[in-house]
């Protein structure tokens, strides 16, 4: 029975490997760290097995695993003072040129971390707001309000930085 | 916010280039599985067990008769009877907030300058990680919380007449986890602390063994393109300095064998997923420079 939960989340975590590195990149912006964070998020979850209570959650609850992981990583370093998670992003976020519209990714990326990661996962990784509250451990209705507060950013700010031509 | 916007935003997210380390680092860590942390703690555990009850036993006799404690010091198997157990055990676990630091004790020595100090110095490292976690775990707690945890233990690498190496390690988990390991090699004959330099005549020691270091890291990158090692390789670009020399003291134990192994840290040559490397420096390289061949054959 262990072992059979043991193999559904080997499984699980080779098939979505990519969204799990691009989840984790997300976050911390580079791919030594991302590739570190992957790989803590499965030992993570071997060892804690035992709370994935039915593994049809399986996506949800590995989703948990690795954004915990990804914020205590950037925690950690913010409380080493490299250097701070906003800084960097907007600094990253001008370094990458390859972006079509850099002042679109730069609002994004300019977003505090729980604003960008309901963006992240509404949007981008397309899970419901159930799915998203239960990942972050907040309730619907503050997952809600963090997302639509999050397009009135980027919207705001958009709109600051070219005010005409992304109507 | 139009869709366009969003979708834009999605494809830029979707294109994020994956390394090509990703499957390797995927199933290395499956590999590693749940024994990760744990069992590094359980084959300590084992070794503590066994070990405190033989020591017990020993060190009561050696407390009541001064007289059998000074002939056993003088018998030649003497070196058999050096120890290393666990002195003291720390133990916090609080949902989010686990530590467990175990902090060695080396007993039997004859020298007791060298074995106080020594039991002084892993009494001393350990009181400053747990007292550094302990502040971490008030500063995180003040911020809505987190996740930390720190792991200190110790392992007998080596154990032979001559030898007696213990590698200290402590492994730090705050999201991405970074493992520091220290070891002491002690003559057991001659009741010493060895050290790096003093294994060889000269300082050309350091040029020699990095040379073989950075030749044995190519040879792994070329025979296995997961390993990746941070050294100028095939016109590939670093961001940051690449592996140069090890230092003066760099870590280091002789093994069973009697081969030298430099070891490194987490991150210290290496991306984290590489872990701590080690390496084995074959004799004939240093041979020509050795102080002599008694430690290494």
């Amino acid at each position: 029975m262990k072992n059979n939960l043991e193999k559904q989340i080997a499984e699980y975590v080779t098939k979505y490997k990519e969204n799990h590195y691009r989840l984790a990149f997300s976050y911390v912006k580079n791919p030594e760290d991302a590739l570190d964070i992957v790989q803590e998020s499965i030992y993570k979850a071997l060892s804690a097995k035992d709370t994935l209570k039915n593994s049809d959650h399986i996506k949800t609850w590995f989703y948990r695993i690795v954004v915990n992981t990804a914020l205590d990583f950037l925690r950690k370093r913010k409380r080493v003072g490299v250097m701070d998670e906003e800084i960097l992003s907007t600094l990253e976020g001008g370094a990458v040129d390859h972006y079509q519209n850099i002042d679109l990714q730069r609002a994004l990326d300019a977003l505090p971390i729980k604003y960008r990661s309901v963006v992240v996962l509404r949007y981008f990784e397309d899970l419901k707001i159930e799915e998203i509250a239960y990942i972050l451990n907040e309730n619907v209705n503050t997952v809600k309000t963090r997302l639509y507060k999050s397009l009135e950013k980027l919207r705001l700010q958009m709109n600051d930085d070219v005010r005409e031509g992304l109507v | 916010m139009k869709d366009k916007n969003l979708e834009q935003l999605k494809r830029e997210y979707l294109d994020v280039p994956i390394p090509k380390e990703l499957d390797f680092v995927v199933n290395k860590a499956l590999k590693d599985g749940s024994r990760h942390h744990r069992n590094m703690l359980k084959r300590v555990g084992k070794v503590i067990v066994s070990l405190a009850a033989a020591v017990a036993l020993f060190t009561a006799v050696l407390n009541v008769s001064p007289a059998f404690a000074k002939t056993v010091a003088e018998v030649p198997f003497v070196g058999n009877i050096v120890k290393v157990l666990t002195f003291r055990n720390y133990i916090i676990n609080e949902d989010t907030f686990q530590a467990d630091i175990n902090v060695p004790q080396i007993q039997g020595l004859a020298n007791k300058d060298l074995e106080n100090s020594l039991n002084e110095k892993y009494l001393l490292e350990n009181k400053k990680l747990y007292d550094q976690f302990m502040a971490d775990m008030e500063e995180i707690k003040k911020n809505g919380g987190g996740h930390i945890g720190i792991y200190s233990g110790y392992e007998v690498k080596t154990d032979n007449e001559v030898i007696l190496a213990v590698a200290r390690y402590v492994v730090n988990t705050a999201a991405s986890s970074s493992t520091t390991i220290k070891y002491d090699t002690i003559d057991k004959q001659k009741q010493t602390l060895i050290t790096l330099p003093s294994l060889f005549k000269e300082d050309r020691y350091v040029a020699i063994i990095s040379e073989n270091i950075k030749q044995q890291m190519s040879e792994q990158m070329k025979s296995d393109e997961n390993k990746i090692y941070w050294i100028e390789f095939l016109g590939r670009e670093l961001s940051f300095e690449p592996f140069d020399k090890i230092a003066k003291d760099q870590n280091f134990y002789i093994n069973e064998v009697g081969n030298l192994v430099i070891s490194f840290n987490k991150y210290e040559v290496a991306p984290g997923y590489m872990g701590t490397p080690e390496f084995i420096i074959p004799t004939e390289v240093i041979a020509d420079i050795l102080v002599g061949h008694q430690y290494i054959k």
